[in-house]
Order: structure tokens, then C-alpha cells, then sequence
């Protein structure tokens, strides 16, 4: 835990050695941190940062592996239905199309947006900042990226979405007979996927690692 | 001791500490590029702004049906709590319990929380910062789930779309529900945090 400090010396110290709570602003020393140790603000409980090794690779593996899992998770069926001999499937693309094609355009773009497009640039400016980390190119780029990520990343909505599966599975079992699809599991690979690499790829070490404070951050 | 005391300004984006500089009125973070203000500005005109459209569009919300299901030509619209009691009827307790919580209390709690945070911060009044500083916390976390029931109906109209056999469709009730869960979590993001400690500066909210 660092420790905050009342000297009244404290503001005259470098920035460097200072970090204060981004949700309480306690202004306090800042600890050295060890591989695999974080820092909590002793007055609030928020998380200050983490310091893990090697995040720039992992979480470079983390994001391809969940751009691959994208296009199947959004586009194969994610349950079919069968009713009187009559069949149906379901998709993610194919709840916003059928809400856009019922004149329900507005809620179909926030479905849209909650369910696959927000993930997906939140994946692709993930991955962008990464590669310029990685390759040293275009930094400032990668810093505008990794801020439209930050406010991107409260409406992206994976885990909603699939609990609003399993809810409409359930709503409907009892009127049809339903067959899960392959889509469901991609889907949910996608989701623990994109939480791991919420949990890897810590901002702190971005931010330093992207801004050239500190050359060795991401390693 | 609070950084805008020691002069410290944090960046909301990135989190580096900047220097306060006197004389511009307009500071950019050193390192992101982003605007750095002391405070987020008009934060609490801003969140109740936006609370208020939500608390006004949470009637229609809840009153107007939000998909009908119509199965061999006969119409039958639902509510938001009649899909509720409708589970129940059928028995399904456990699922008919989730989406109560995900589309009634928590729509209706997160009004009135951010209702009392605005007001306690305000008054200084009637909760400790703890309290304050948890109830946030649960807001912000619980707040993206509301969605649920927008997204159940996405799923519903795609997969039961047999024709006149049995065909489902979203109606006006729906917009009003997505928009009091965007208005609200719209709220949460503009409320600064900071702002709760603002005035507690008393010896048992350090530990």
C-alpha cells in the first residue's frame, strides 16, 4: 500500500515520484511495485495500477485470437429453432436486422453498436496501439487510439448480451424445439477472451510504454 | 492531502499528474493530449440533466408494451412487467428473477442512486463517503445491465419469424427503455467521483 503523506513538502516533489487516485484524488509517494503486484489507494480502495510482465506480447495474442473468434461468433447461428416443421436461425447480425427491417431503426443501432461494433473497434484500436508500441511507429497515434479505447470500453456489452440468450432460450424452449449452434460457442470464447485481456494488458504500462517514458514498460 | 491542493491536476484519460498552470485556462495533459480540468466541469448540472430526461422517459418505458407477439394472427403485447409475470406463470422462477432485477430494480435504483449521490454531495448530506464511494461503484458496475431485456428482444424477433404462424415485433416501449439505460449510464460517466471526497475531508475517511 503506498502511504499518503500531510508533509507539507509534498507538492514540491518531482511528478515522478508522485500518484494520486483518479477516484478520490488522494495525492500519495509512489510505490515501487514488484512483477505481479498492484497498488490500491489506501483511502478508497481503487486500483492504481499493476505492474505484469511481458503485456505487450500476450496481450498481442490475446487481441488476434479474438479477432478471429469475431466474424464467426457475429455471423454463425447462434441457436436454431424448429416449429411445426418450420426452422429458423438466429445470428447477432440477424437481431439487428430483423429489429431494423420491423422499423425499430434506433434500437437496432444500439444493438449493433453495444454488441458488435463497439467490440470490434475496441479490438482494433487494442490492437493498433499494440503494434505501435511493438514496432515504435506512429506513438501519438497510438495515444488518440488508446483514449478512444478508454471511452469505448463501458458500451461494449458481451456478457449482456449473453445473458440475453440464455434468458430468450429459455423464454422459448417451451414453444419449440431448439438446437444450440456453433456460433454460441464462439461467442462465448470471444467474451472470456476479451475479459483476459482487460485483465493483461494493464493501462498503466500502456500509457508509459506508448507516451516513451519508460522503454521497458510493456515488457 | 487532495492533489488540486498540492496544485496537481490528474488527467481523467490517462491518469498522469500535471502541474496546474495559472495562467491558461485551457490545460492539456502533458502526455495524452487530453483537456485537464481540476474537476470535471458542470458535472453535477450535467448528471442531473441527463437524469431527469431519464427519469421522464423511464414512464413511457414501463408503460408502453415493448414487443408484441403475435402468433396465428392474434396480437398480444407485452410490457416490461408483464414479460415478468408471464415467466412466472410458466414457472421459471430463476430466469423470471434475473430479468426483474436487470430491468426493473436496476433501472429504478441507479435513478434514485444517482438522484441521492447528486443530492448528497450537494447538501453534504445524509450519506459518508464510504456509502457514497460504494454506491457509485455498484451503479457504474451495474448499470451496463439493463440492456438485457433490449437485447432479448433483438434475439426474439430474429429467431421467432414464421409468418403468420407465430411472428414477434419490437415496439415504441423498447426505444424508451434503451434510452433511459443510455441516459443513465450517460450519467454515471459524467458524474466525477472526486467530487465525494470533495467535502469529507474529516479523519475517518482516511484509514
Amino acid at each position: 500500500m503506498p502511504d499518503p503523506v500531510d508533509a507539507p513538502g509534498l507538492s514540491e516533489l518531482p511528478l515522478d515520484d508522485l500518484v494520486a487516485c483518479h477516484e478520490c484524488d488522494l495525492l500519495m509517494r509512489k510505490p515501487k511495485l514488484a512483477l505481479g503486484e498492484k497498488a490500491q489507494c489506501p483511502r478508497c480502495g481503487y486500483e492504481l495500477y499493476a505492474h505484469r510482465h511481458n503485456v505487450v506480447e500476450r496481450s498481442l495474442a490475446l487481441v488476434i485470437a479474438a479477432l478471429l473468434l469475431y466474424v464467426p461468433a457475429n455471423f454463425l447461428p447462434i441457436m436454431q429453432l424448429n416449429l411445426l416443421g418450420q426452422s429458423s436461425e438466429d445470428t447477432v447480425w440477424s437481431g439487428v436486422q430483423g429489429l431494423f427491417d420491423t422499423g425499430m431503426e434506433g434500437v437496432a443501432v444500439v444493438v449493433f453498436l453495444c454488441s458488435m461494433g463497439i467490440p470490434l473497434l475496441k479490438l482494433i484500436c487494442q490492437l493498433l496501439v499494440l503494434l505501435s508500441i511493438r514496432w515504435d511507429i506512429g506513438r501519438s497515434y497510438g495515444l488518440l487510439l488508446y483514449r478512444i479505447y478508454h471511452h469505448l470500453r463501458d458500451w461494449g456489452m458481451l456478457e449482456v448480451y449473453l445473458m440475453g440468450v440464455l434468458v430468450a432460450i429459455v423464454k422459448l424452449a417451451d414453444m419449440a424445439s431448439i438446437t444450440v449452434g456453433l456460433g454460441l460457442v464462439c461467442f462465448i470464447s470471444l467474451l472470456l477472451v476479451q475479459v483476459w485481456l482487460e485483465v493483461v494488458m494493464s493501462p498503466h504500462q500502456i500509457w508509459q510504454a506508448l507516451s516513451g517514458e519508460d522503454i521497458h514498460a510493456g515488457d | 492531502m487532495r492533489a488540486i491542493e498540492a496544485g496537481i491536476l490528474i488527467c481523467t484519460e490517462c491518469h498522469e499528474l500535471n502541474r496546474q498552470e495559472t495562467d491558461s485556462e485551457e490545460q492539456t495533459c502533458t502526455r495524452c493530449g487530453a483537456m485537464v480540468h481540476p474537476r470535471r466541469p458542470n458535472s453535477i448540472l450535467r448528471t442531473w440533466a441527463l437524469l431527469l430526461t431519464a427519469a421522464i422517459l423511464y414512464i413511457p418505458a414501463n408503460v408502453l408494451p415493448i414487443m408484441t407477439v403475435s402468433s396465428l394472427g392474434q396480437g398480444d403485447p407485452s410490457t416490461i412487467m408483464s414479460g415478468v409475470i408471464q415467466l412466472v406463470q410458466h414457472g421459471m422462477f430463476p430466469i423470471a428473477a434475473v430479468v426483474f432485477v436487470a430491468s426493473i430494480l436496476v433501472p429504478t435504483f441507479k435513478l434514485v442512486g444517482i438522484a441521492l449521490l447528486l443530492f448528497s454531495v450537494q447538501r453534504h448530506q445524509p450519506l459518508s463517503a464510504r456509502q457514497r464511494i460504494i454506491m457509485y461503484r455498484f451503479i457504474e458496475f451495474i448499470g451496463r445491465w439493463s440492456m438485457l431485456d433490449i437485447f432479448v428482444i433483438a434475439i426474439l424477433v430474429a429467431v421467432v419469424n414464421f409468418g403468420r404462424l407465430a411472428s414477434i415485433e419490437a415496439n415504441l416501449g423498447a426505444v424508451a427503455f434503451a434510452s433511459v439505460v443510455i441516459l443513465t449510464m450517460l450519467a454515471a460517466v459524467t458524474f466525477d467521483p472526486r467530487l465525494i471526497w470533495d467535502n469529507t475531508e474529516s479523519d475517518d475517511d482516511h484509514e
